[in-house]
């Protein structure tokens, strides 16, 4: 069971304060959405846990360990795992093949190994073939492990990338935005998808502005305006909470 | 016919070599958008290493596969290294730099290596132990030499090798999604910077092994030997899609065969000249190349 | 008072320092040749011929009326451009006089600059008809010209070979395609059939789609005329292997230990036009002493640079100073056995072509035809 904390999180762009002095934690088996408007420093909040920038104050905790410094591919090997508000699918790959690459980190043969396909390389290969199956399975992709990931329909896509992030086998995903473009049908589906994974004992953080699918899942919510954490607590709190009504309506 | 044959012959033998070469550019191309200047140099270099290493262990009487593919090994490891060197020291530091300036330091690098070569090798022609290769096939008048069918079969043998790398393992996946996606290679846990310097290392090695193929076949090297098939290799990368690995094989035996053949049936002067305007009309109607963007599932 | 004192001994210490630099005089020479690219190996040869000769001049002590000998070796990387830029260089550091260059490409235009300027400027190795052809009054030439070249090699198939048919190919520079030109319309007019003139590039390796017109036309004599010996050598491996069983004619550039080195058997029974040199004169023997020891086996040109500025020397010596026309005077005066062949200079600057035919015979260059008597040596 993992735990993520911010403390005191702050990022610069040159003279602009990105993000000031953010505090939070995502606790065990929690899913917690990460609100507010447009340009409210959200998406930054999860490049500087994966290791996309720099914090220039504070630092970010993930059991235990400050994750200061590192690069995107070893937050990774730590347990993170993220998908994007546009979809980042590797386009001209299969399916498979997206959910394999992911899996890179997990596996201990070099190069020579896969030229000269050793039995360990063969097992691994077969090893991790499995799993991808078995994460397009829990997707429901599993049909179309063969597509061309471009090829896949929009709502399919999404939930590709987020069988791709749970490859890596991470003990936290982060969401970007997963129900932007989606369609209701769709919207619920995603709804469900995402309280599987929590129910295998991974931890949710998420973007999202459907309130919808925000307020039908997530425990607890965080909500950010120009970089400044303005409130957290749970659905109910956060929807009578005034600072945030001005936020998202304006004076 | 029989002069045809032959031509087609010493057309396939000079492709091979373009062919080779060429995907060291292309792949690096694929990776990080960036035309390795240096990388006619690691071919210099590898003829170079495999002419010292295969003299020595003729000297030390080894027999003929010995010296051959011990020499083939140690040179294509030695420039995988020297390639892996480079792209540290020149090219990593400038990765966020405009691309410019990493072509510039790319330039900067081949005029580097190329006169380190020449100052640790001198300026003269170094002989090749050409008694390992001689002999060959005489259908009629066509003559197939050994060394030709060395040639055309080693090269066979890397292409099918670095397919299956690329496109059926692991390691294939990860330089593959790194060419697409970067930032989104390492937020699913690949190491991009291991990767980039693997790719330098994969088609350095691959021009090590037409810098060997190159002494043996025609007898020396030089220090700067890798001037001018690199700039033959470099149009076939871009002749068959630069960024795409068929591609630059296509392109490579593409402009070997049409050299041949414009010196074969018109004249030895304008053979360049017709090679490259092979590569002017392809690019006129398909500015990506042959295999360019369309397919470039093989980018790499 | 002591401080004037002081003041007084430095300032002559000064006037004697510098007094002492007016009259150490140093004698400059420049050598052009191209000591990059690929001919890297002939460039090489003439600034180790006039490095020897300086040696072998200052062992027997030296110039009167000089302290030193300077050499200044310039890089033409056989280009006109180079060239011409070398030629300025050398004119800024005040040479005194050039050995150079290799390529005719470089020497023309070269000698436009230096003769404007009254440097003497000796050739070792250029032998395009036009390099003392133009009256440059400080032009010199030590080797041979092309068009006796050509004569030569054209004598040779006639009378030695009984060629009916030649191939000709060119790899076209200045040099090799004049001389091949040349050779192409004496062979016309003399009644041997022309199968084919073929150019390759400047760079390149493969020669076999022009070695299999080569094969399939088959002549009695292939000639190859070639800028320089690896290209040459490169040639002949390929030749050999595409079975091409044609007499192999080619000529001075291509003349070079190296030539054996990289072609071995190939290069076997070649015949190569090339000036006549006595390897057993004295002058020669204490050319190749003082040579090999340091520089290796001397390549085509080294013992004609060595002439060149031994010449150059003599003419100094002769005329106590640097001044171009008395030391013009002097060279035209030189009447004596050097190391390559007699040297006495023509009005024109030339000093006469001795071309004869050698031969690949062992791995080695030996004397082959004599032309003037048309008998074997």
């Amino acid at each position: 069971m993992a735990e993520l904390h911010l403390h005191d999180v702050s990022v610069r762009f040159g003279g602009l304060q990105a993000l000031a002095e953010v505090n939070f934690s995502l606790m065990p088996g929690e899913i917690v959405g990460l609100i507010g408007p447009n340009g409210a420093g959200k998406t930054t909040v999860f490049n500087v846990i994966t290791g996309v920038y720099s914090a220039s104050g504070g630092h970010v905790e993930y059991n235990g360990e400050n994750l200061t410094g590192l690069k995107p591919y070893q937050v990774l090997h730590k347990g993170i795992a993220r998908t994007f508000q546009n979809i980042r699918l590797f386009q001209n790959m299969t399916a498979l093949e997206n959910v394999m690459v992911a899996q890179h980190s997990r596996s201990s043969c070099g190069v020579f190994g896969a030229i000269f396909r050793t039995p360990t390389q063969k097992r691994e290969e077969a090893r991790i073939k499995e799993k991808a199956m078995e994460e397009l399975r829990f997707a429901e992709l599993d049909e179309f492990a063969d597509e061309v990931a471009s090829s896949l329909p929009y709502g399919h896509q999404r939930r590709l990338e987020i069988a791709r992030a749970l490859a890596s086998e991470p003990s936290s995903i982060l969401l970007d935005e997963p129900a932007a473009g989606l369609n209701p049908a769709e919207s619920s589906e995603l709804m469900e998808t995402i309280r599987k994974i929590s129910e295998r004992g991974i931890n949710v953080l998420m973007v999202e502005h459907d309130m919808k699918v925000v307020m039908g899942i997530c425990q607890r919510l965080v909500v950010l305006d120009h970089g400044v954490m303005i409130a957290k607590g749970n659905p109910e709190e956060i929807q009578k909470n005034p600072a945030v009504i001005e936020a998202y309506l304006g004076n | 016919m029989e002069y045809f044959f032959q031509q087609l012959i010493n057309g396939i033998t000079l492709g091979s070599v373009y062919a080779l070469i060429a995907l060291g550019y292309t792949m690096v191309y694929g990776i990080i958008q960036l035309i390795n200047f240096a990388h006619g140099e690691f071919f210099a270099a590898g003829g170079y290493v495999g002419v010292i290493f295969m003299s020595y262990l003729l000297s030390q009487g080894a027999p003929a596969w010995v010296c051959l593919s011990g020499s083939l090994i140690l040179a294509m490891a030695y420039c995988a290294m020297l390639a892996m060197a480079v792209e540290k020291v020149a090219y990593k530091p400038l990765r966020s730099s405009s691309r410019l300036s990493v072509l510039l330091s790319a330039l900067g690098m081949s005029i580097f290596l190329q006169n380190g070569l020449m100052l640790t090798q001198g300026v003269y022609d170094r002989a090749y132990p050409t008694e390992l290769t001689q002999g060959g096939f005489e259908f009629g008048t066509v003559m197939l030499s050994y060394m030709q069918l060395f040639i055309v079969s080693l090269t066979a043998f890397l292409l099918v090798a670095l397919n299956f790398l690329v496109f059926k393992t692991r390691i294939g996946k990860a330089m593959r999604s790194t060419a697409q996606d970067k930032i989104m290679s390492a937020l699913v846990g690949i190491n991009s910077n291991r990767i980039i310097s693997l790719t330098f290392a994969i088609g350095a090695g691959l021009a090590a092994a037409a810098g060997i193929m190159v002494g043996l076949y025609y007898g020396s090297v030089r220090y700067d030997m890798g001037f001018v098939p690199g700039i033959k290799a470099f149009a076939a990368a871009v002749l068959g899609g630069i960024g795409n690995i068929t591609g630059a094989m296509i392109g490579g035996f593409i402009i070997g065969m049409v050299e041949i053949f414009a010196a074969g049936y018109i004249s030895g002067e304008y053979k360049d000249v017709f090679a490259f305007l092979i590569l002017i009309g392809v690019l006129y109607f398909r500015p990506s190349g042959i295999m360019g963007e369309n397919v470039d599932d093989t980018r790499v | 008072m002591k401080r004037s004192i002081m003041t007084a001994l430095l300032v002559s210490a000064i006037l004697m320092l510098s007094a002492g630099m007016v009259f150490a005089k140093t004698l400059k020479v420049g050598t052009m040749g191209p000591l990059t690219g690929p001919y890297a190996a002939d460039g090489n040869d003439i600034k180790n011929g006039v490095l020897t000769a300086v040696e072998v001049v200052k062992a027997n002590g030296g110039i009167p009326g000089f302290d030193d000998i300077e050499v200044m070796p310039q890089d033409t990387a056989c280009e006109p451009r180079q060239a011409v830029a070398t030629a300025n260089k050398l004119i800024n550091e005040e040479a005194n006089g050039v050995v150079g260059a290799y390529c005719s490409s470089a020497t023309l235009p070269a000698s436009e600059v230096l003769d404007e300027e009254s440097i003497i400027m000796i050739t070792p190795a250029s032998t395009n008809e036009k390099v003392t052809s133009r009256g440059l009054p400080y032009m010199f030439r030590m080797c041979g010209r092309d068009d006796d070249q050509g004569f030569i090699a054209l004598k040779f198939m006639q009378e030695k070979l009984g060629a009916k048919s030649v191939y000709i190919v060119d790899d076209k520079t200045a040099y090799s395609q004049g001389l091949a030109d040349g050779v192409e319309k004496m062979c016309e007019a003399a009644g041997i059939k022309v199968l084919g003139h073929e150019h390759v590039n400047q760079g390149d390796k493969d020669f076999s789609a022009i070695l299999t017109k080569v094969k399939t036309s088959n002549p009695d004599v292939f000639y190859m005329s070639m800028q320089n010996s690896a290209t040459g050598a490169l040639m002949l491996i390929q030749a050999k292997r595409m079975g091409i069983k044609a007499a192999r004619l080619a000529q001075d550039a291509v003349y070079h230990p190296q030539l054996m080195e990289i072609a071995k058997d190939a290069a076997e029974d070649v015949y190569l036009t090339f000036g006549y040199i006595d390897n057993n004169a004295p002058a020669y023997k204490e050319f190749y002493a003082k040579y090999q020891p340091k520089h290796g086996e001397p390549g085509a040109y080294s013992g004609y640079a060595y002439d060149s500025a031994m010449a150059y020397f003599k003419a100094v010596k002769a005329a106590g100073a640097t001044d171009p026309e008395k030391v013009k005077a002097e060279l035209m005066k030189l009447d004596y056995d050097g190391a390559t062949k007699h040297i006495k200079f023509k009005p024109n600057g030339d000093s006469g072509s001795n071309y004869i035919i050698r031969k690949v015979e062992n791995g080695k260059f030996i004397n082959y035809w004599n032309p003037a008597t048309g008998k074997l040596y």
